[in-house]
């Protein structure tokens, strides 16, 4: 039981891609097909923070506490800030996208795709 | 390992397979919003209290509205041409 | 490729990555024992060499912050995007009117949620900009206070509908914000060039440790990523809303 929980961040962050892939794939309509994506963007976000994370250690903030207090990795929470906010918006860029789609086709289904003939 | 990672972990795989299994957009920006949230929560108790402020708001603030007025204006289909395409989108 | 071809391939290639996935996992070091030498080295010395207390700033605006105006730039692009592929095709009219769907009834805001949303509306725009401000003390920055910011002028739209919210919003200032906090941030940089020293070397004096103003050139580089934010999301908001408006012109 121990070892399972010693391994449970990487086997969640694995079934997250997993699960988001397989949601993709099967996906039927574009909307929910990004929705499937922002879940494996988060597989990526428990990766890295489960890394960085680091046992019986505070927050890299050392404005109450004086600076060598034991604390986890700042680097990766730094790329993982980062990317949710960038990330949003090109999630959003895709929704365009999608919407234009719907604009152009008046379908929103991906196994209905064909390359564009005009 | 603590408790509460454990526990915030496994929520944190639950939601998200929500999000993935979840066929329905509409119903699937609420489980995007639930996901956002533990996944927020989870960042906490990693100690990463920025990133949680980020994805507290992003997730269960921004992206939701994002899909949910995307999904509306597909359903209003301004598009001229295909007035009478009317494609599988409606849920 | 048939979606059950497809299926079939996706099991293949997860029972097949699935021994590679179990090797790697069991010989990872220990969860909250791995070895961080980068982070390490960054909380030892951070504080003493740039006069910060948020390392996760520091590394972003200072010890990354090249990587950052990579960041600024991806937004920037993005939005640019989805403002082009949105305003391309529907074009600059702006009927301040929002569409409505057939059989739909229209039921006028509730007095409720107006006050909730005037009251909330202005505290969470407090919020914003307070968690964009301490950026080099406590947790926060510009990243979480900009889109904080943007997520305040939503309540405008929720609580004083469309035609509040398109009275409020000018697309051209917040493009103007936006492009100019990822103006001020390259400046930043070059400013550093101008003085004789690395790209975005930090040439400013760097401050007492705990101060709100500490961090030198980190604090501009902070308001032009807190603008930039801020911007491309309220753009994006903006973008979107307007796709929901009615086609016509509102002839009253």
């Amino acid at each position: 039981m121990n070892r399972f929980t010693e391994l449970l961040p990487w086997i969640v962050a694995a079934w997250l891609l997993a699960v988001g892939l397989y949601g993709m794939i099967t996906s039927r309509h574009y909307v929910q097909l990004i929705g499937c994506l922002s879940v494996v963007q988060a597989s990526t976000y428990v990766l890295l923070l489960a890394v960085g994370y680091r046992r019986h250690a505070g927050p890299p903030i050392f404005y109450t506490h004086p600076p060598g207090t034991p604390a986890v990795d700042p680097v990766v929470q730094a790329l993982v800030l980062t990317d949710i906010v960038i990330g949003a918006t090109v999630t959003a860029l895709l929704l365009a996208l999608a919407l234009q789609m719907h604009k152009r086709r008046g379908m929103l289904d991906p196994q209905e795709l064909r390359p564009l003939s005009r | 390992m603590n408790a509460l990672l454990t526990v915030l972990l496994l929520m944190t795989a639950l939601t998200g397979s929500g999000v993935a299994l979840t066929r329905t957009p509409r119903r699937q920006v609420m489980a995007m919003a639930a996901n956002g949230l533990v996944l927020a929560l989870l960042f906490m108790a990693l100690q990463a209290p920025d990133v949680a402020f980020s994805e507290l708001t992003v997730g269960t603030a921004a992206l939701p509205l994002l899909f949910l007025v995307i999904l509306a204006s597909i359903r209003m289909d301004r598009s001229p041409r295909d007035g009478d395409k009317q494609g599988p989108d409606k849920p | 490729m048939t979606p059950r071809l497809r299926l079939i391939i996706f099991l293949l290639a997860c029972i097949g990555l699935m021994p590679a996935f179990a090797h790697v996992a069991m010989r990872m070091p220990s969860f909250g024992a791995h070895p961080l030498p980068y982070g390490e080295t960054i909380n030892a010395v951070a504080t003493k060499e740039r006069h910060v207390t948020n390392m996760v700033s520091a590394v972003n605006f200072d010890y990354r912050g090249f990587d950052t105006l990579g960041e600024e730039f991806m937004l920037l692009c993005a939005v640019t995007g989805i403002t082009v592929l949105l305003r391309g095709t529907r074009g600059e009219q702006t009927s301040a009117r929002p569409g409505v769907l057939e059989g739909r009834p229209i039921r006028p805001r509730s007095e409720a949620v107006m006050l909730i949303c005037r009251i909330f509306g202005t505290l969470t725009l407090m919020f914003g900009i307070y968690v964009a401000l301490h950026a080099m003390t406590t947790p926060g920055g510009g990243f979480q206070g900009g889109v904080i910011i943007a997520s305040a002028t939503l309540m405008i739209f929720m609580g004083e509908t469309y035609r509040g919210w398109r009275r409020l919003m000018h697309s051209e200032i917040l493009d103007a914000i936006e492009g100019g906090g990822a103006t001020l941030y390259a400046l930043c940089g070059f400013a550093s060039m101008v003085a004789g020293k690395p790209f975005l070397y930090n040439i400013l004096p760097l401050g007492t440790p705990r101060d709100l103003f500490s961090g030198g050139l980190m604090l501009i580089e902070n308001a032009g990523v807190a603008c930039a934010v801020a911007g491309g999301f309220a753009v994006t908001f903006l973008e979107f809303l307007e796709e929901t408006r009615a086609e016509k012109e509102d002839p009253e």
